[in-house]
């Protein structure tokens, strides 16, 4: 093949261009420390990085979501510890009264304390947890009851708070008022008392009186309310322990997919220098042997 | 008998010509060794016709004489690299601009639609931990702002390249009109130059630099057609350049290309008033590759809807992101949502919804989250988004509704946007703050998997991206391709045509050594009648 100077000059040219195209490749790879700049230059690995940043999104919001449910959650089982504890104390003071030793002056020491017991127990059921009403149901803006514990409005079992925790996993983080305080019925309406504090109420009335016997009688009711707050403490627990494992489940998953998406994504440093310094030499080495080449011609030589 | 006495200095003579000739066709050639489109030429001589001796000693030579000067030029390459160069300029345009679409998008980064749809998302779930917080209410809000901007500002920038590829073609027009013109304008030089029996080398390579120009820009057929012979017995040859099969140029007569704009859009998704190029004419114009149709492809290409090229080019992609946003917003605000086996679902959406403060409301609130931006760039309420639907508003036409939304003007509806922390809905019974049963709906129509023919509306985005992506990479492949095809064929082109400095300068010491022989001669003559008229002494 006939060879003329300016082809040996377009043909340096262009694959100089080309060369210097290489070495930016991985000098852009290498600053950005991205494997990839536009979707074109691997649309696998594109399609692959948005799902895996959904992915990641996704997991690091359900954390939050699971956050947010342990807070309610550990507020209403110190509550409901709280409510255990005066039920107790409610259970030992009925039995206290009712062994028939005690004279009309303890009975009404304990009646005050009892009356106190029971202001706590409205006040207990009002609980918040960042001014919400934590045994409201879904009217979190409304207290559950009275003073003299008659409910301030509805409230059914069905009124499940649900907070997401995964895809298509949620749980309920909230206990309703009717299930604790009204002896597990489906639901009650506003007015109606609560079936917990009519238990002090009888206890009041039967201490005034002085009716040891009466007294002794509504030991039956506490147990059985101490038992509904225990099956109602057992099972926040059960849900308080699945929120763990999910925490637990979704630190792994955020440390796993963040992996994942940088292992697709990021630009192996070493590699790249040494692509880059390979494209390097090359370019030098096509650089001087180009400058060797186009200079000389028959020019030079002719005196 | 001897020859005549002068005769030798004849021949020396005609030897310094044919050198000289020699030195002018090797200094042409170095001057033009960078012209573009230059064929390097070359001295044809041949030995001058000789005398026949009548006295049975043979023939007498008489030196050499010219014959012409040849232009080196390979006919067949030049038809190769026209057939090449279009696909070339074909697919470096939309090479170059598959890569500003996908720019445009800013996928994969921490900026672009994923991120945007991801914090949509998360404030939805934030909501849903804290339902009657204003705070999370107005940053729902918000996000569902960024979300709407960014379909819009997508949407703007993909309108302005529309405007200029449709500008661009307006002036690869007119640079092939001219192209054109200069052509046939060279055709008749050539023509007139040559039709005494000369070559017209220089033209020529002129001509052909314009045609390969040419050639970049559109599909055309270039060549020479005999119209006959002329009276001298040539042929008479013209040259006609053919787009498509209709004639360009014809010899000296030029049909123009012309643009109108429609009248009617080809695309829905069209700006107003696009470019059609035909013929100026008035016949159509059919565009089979060069830059123009690289240019007209990404302008008009809607995957061959409705007779557009086929092509994924910019109406294709405002397309999808139209239906992306239709799609959502119905999906969204009215929990009407895709089954499997394709039917529409209800479940509850946006206007199912109660208000924050809905103590003894009856009905639903019925606000539409989304709507869009009325002909003024104002949200549009609810109310007036739904008078597209038809005059029955408890079976509106969901259809006509929402084919009114488009990337460019969607929008959150002005409810939300005065008073979000009231008027965002999530409640499915009035007057419960806490309840998010509606919200719980709305978030789990993100993993629906039927929302689109193409999944989830994340797959949706990721398919468009890597559609583009793969376009792409299909156009940076062809380009890579074509240009070490047409390289090539250039290389042998300049390879038989290309001036070479070592060979001009060997030339260069040929003719001189003949140049100086020639004068040595006439020098030796010179002596020789020296002797003969001064000497001899008659």
């Amino acid at each position: 093949m006939r060879i003329t100077n300016n082809m040996l000059i377009d043909n340096m040219l262009s694959n100089l261009s080309r060369n210097l195209n290489r070495v930016s490749k991985y000098q852009n790879q290498l600053s950005t420390g991205k494997k990839i700049s536009l979707p074109s230059d691997d649309p696998i690995i594109a399609s692959r990085a948005l799902k895996l940043r959904t992915d990641v999104a996704e997991i690091q919001q359900f954390r939050r979501n699971v956050n947010d449910a342990v807070s309610w959650m550990e507020i209403t089982e110190t509550t409901l510890a709280q409510i255990g504890d005066v039920m107790q104390r409610v259970r030992e003071l009925t039995v206290d009264a009712s062994n028939g030793t005690k004279t009309p002056e303890d009975l009404d020491k304990i009646k005050a304390e009892v009356e106190q017991l029971k202001i706590q127990m409205t006040h207990l059921a009002n609980a918040t947890y960042s001014g919400r009403y934590i045994f409201s149901g879904f009217k979190t803006d409304n207290p559950l009851m009275d003073e003299n514990g008659n409910f301030l409005i509805d409230v059914s079992k069905g009124e499940q708070i649900f907070y997401e925790i995964g895809i298509g996993d949620d749980i309920d983080i909230n206990v309703t008022g009717c299930d604790l305080f009204n002896d597990g019925s489906p639901q009650v309406i506003a007015g109606e008392k609560s079936s917990l504090i009519s238990i002090f109420d009888g206890l009041i009335s039967s201490l005034e009186s002085g009716d040891v016997i009466a007294v002794g009688d509504q030991l039956g009711e506490i147990d059985k309310a101490i038992e509904n707050i225990l099956r109602v403490r057992s099972a926040v627990g059960a849900r308080m322990n699945r929120l763990e494992l999910t925490a637990n489940r979704l630190d792994d998953d955020n440390i796993n997919f963040t992996k994942l998406m940088s292992k697709n994504e990021d630009v192996d440093i070493a590699e790249a220098i040494m692509h880059l310094m390979n494209e390097m030499n090359v370019y030098n080495a096509s650089l001087s042997v180009g400058a060797k080449v186009i200079q000389p011609t028959l020019v030079d030589f002719l005196t | 008998m001897s020859s005549s006495t002068f005769f030798g200095l004849d021949i020396a003579t005609r030897g310094l010509y044919s050198a000289q000739r020699g030195l002018t066709t090797v200094n042409h050639n170095v001057d033009n060794i960078n012209t573009p489109g230059y064929s390097r030429q070359v001295l044809e001589q041949r030995a001058a016709r000789p005398i026949l001796m009548a006295n049975g000693t043979g023939m007498l030579g008489t030196g050499s004489e010219i014959v012409g000067v040849r232009r080196i030029r390979d006919e067949y390459l030049d038809v190769k690299f026209r057939s090449e160069v279009q696909h070339l300029g074909e697919w470096e345009v939309k090479q170059t601009l598959l890569e500003e679409l996908q720019v445009m998008y800013n996928e994969p980064s921490d900026s672009g639609f994923n991120t945007v749809l991801n914090e949509f998302y998360n404030t939805l779930q934030q909501l849903s931990t804290d339902p009657s917080s204003p705070a999370n209410r107005a940053a729902l809000k918000e996000k569902a702002v960024m979300l709407t901007k960014y379909f819009n500002s997508v949407a703007v920038h993909f309108e302005y390249l529309q405007n200029d590829i449709n500008e661009i073609i307006y002036a690869k027009v007119q640079e092939i009109n001219s192209l054109a013109d200069q052509i046939a304008k060279l055709n008749q030089a050539i023509y007139s130059y040559e039709i005494t029996g000369n070559v017209a080398n220089d033209l020529r390579d002129q001509r052909g630099h314009i045609v390969d120009k040419l050639a970049r820009l559109i599909n055309i057929e270039a060549y020479e057609v005999s119209y006959g012979k002329l009276p001298n017995g040539r042929d008479d040859m013209r040259f006609v350049i053919t787009v498509s099969g209709k004639p360009l140029v014809d010899h000296n007569n030029v049909s123009h290309l012309a643009v109108t704009q429609r009248e009617e859009k080809l695309n829905e998704e069209d700006i107003p008033n696009l470019y059609e190029i035909h013929w100026a004419d008035g016949n159509k114009l059919v565009v089979r590759s060069g830059e123009l149709k690289g240019y007209l492809d990404v302008r008009d290409g809607n995957d061959g809807l409705n007779g557009s090229p086929d092509f994924r080019g910019i109406p294709y992609y405002q397309r999808k992101m139209n239906e992306f946003v239709r799609t959502f917003a119905l999906t969204f605000n009215e929990g009407l949502i895709h089954n499997s086996d394709g039917t529409l679902e209800k479940v509850y959406g946006h206007v199912d919804g109660y208000r924050l403060y809905s103590e003894g409301d009856t009905e639903p609130a019925g606000i539409r989250f989304f709507t869009m931006f009325d002909e003024y760039g104002n949200p549009m309420s609810s109310d007036v988004f739904a008078l597209a639907g038809g005059p029955d508003s408890d079976n509106p036409d969901y259809d006509a509704m929402y084919r009114q939304i488009t990337a460019k003007n969607f929008s959150i509806s002005l409810e939300i946007l005065e008073n979000p922390a009231n008027n965002i809905c999530i409640s499915d019974r009035a007057g419960e703050v806490g309840n998010i049963e509606i919200l719980r709906s709305l978030i789990d129509m993100r993993h629906n998997p039927y929302m689109f023919n193409e999944g989830s509306p994340e797959d949706y985005i990721k398919t468009i991206i890597s559609c583009m992506g793969v376009d792409g990479q299909l156009a940076m492949h062809y380009l890579e391709n074509q240009t070490v095809i047409t390289q090539q064929i250039d290389n042998r082109r300049e390879s038989v045509s290309g001036v070479s400095v070592n060979e001009e300068m060997g030339n260069l010491v040929r003719y001189q050594h003949a140049y100086k022989a020639a004068a040595k001669m006439i020098q030796t003559y010179s002596e020789i009648l020296d002797i003969l008229v001064n000497r001899l002494g008659v």
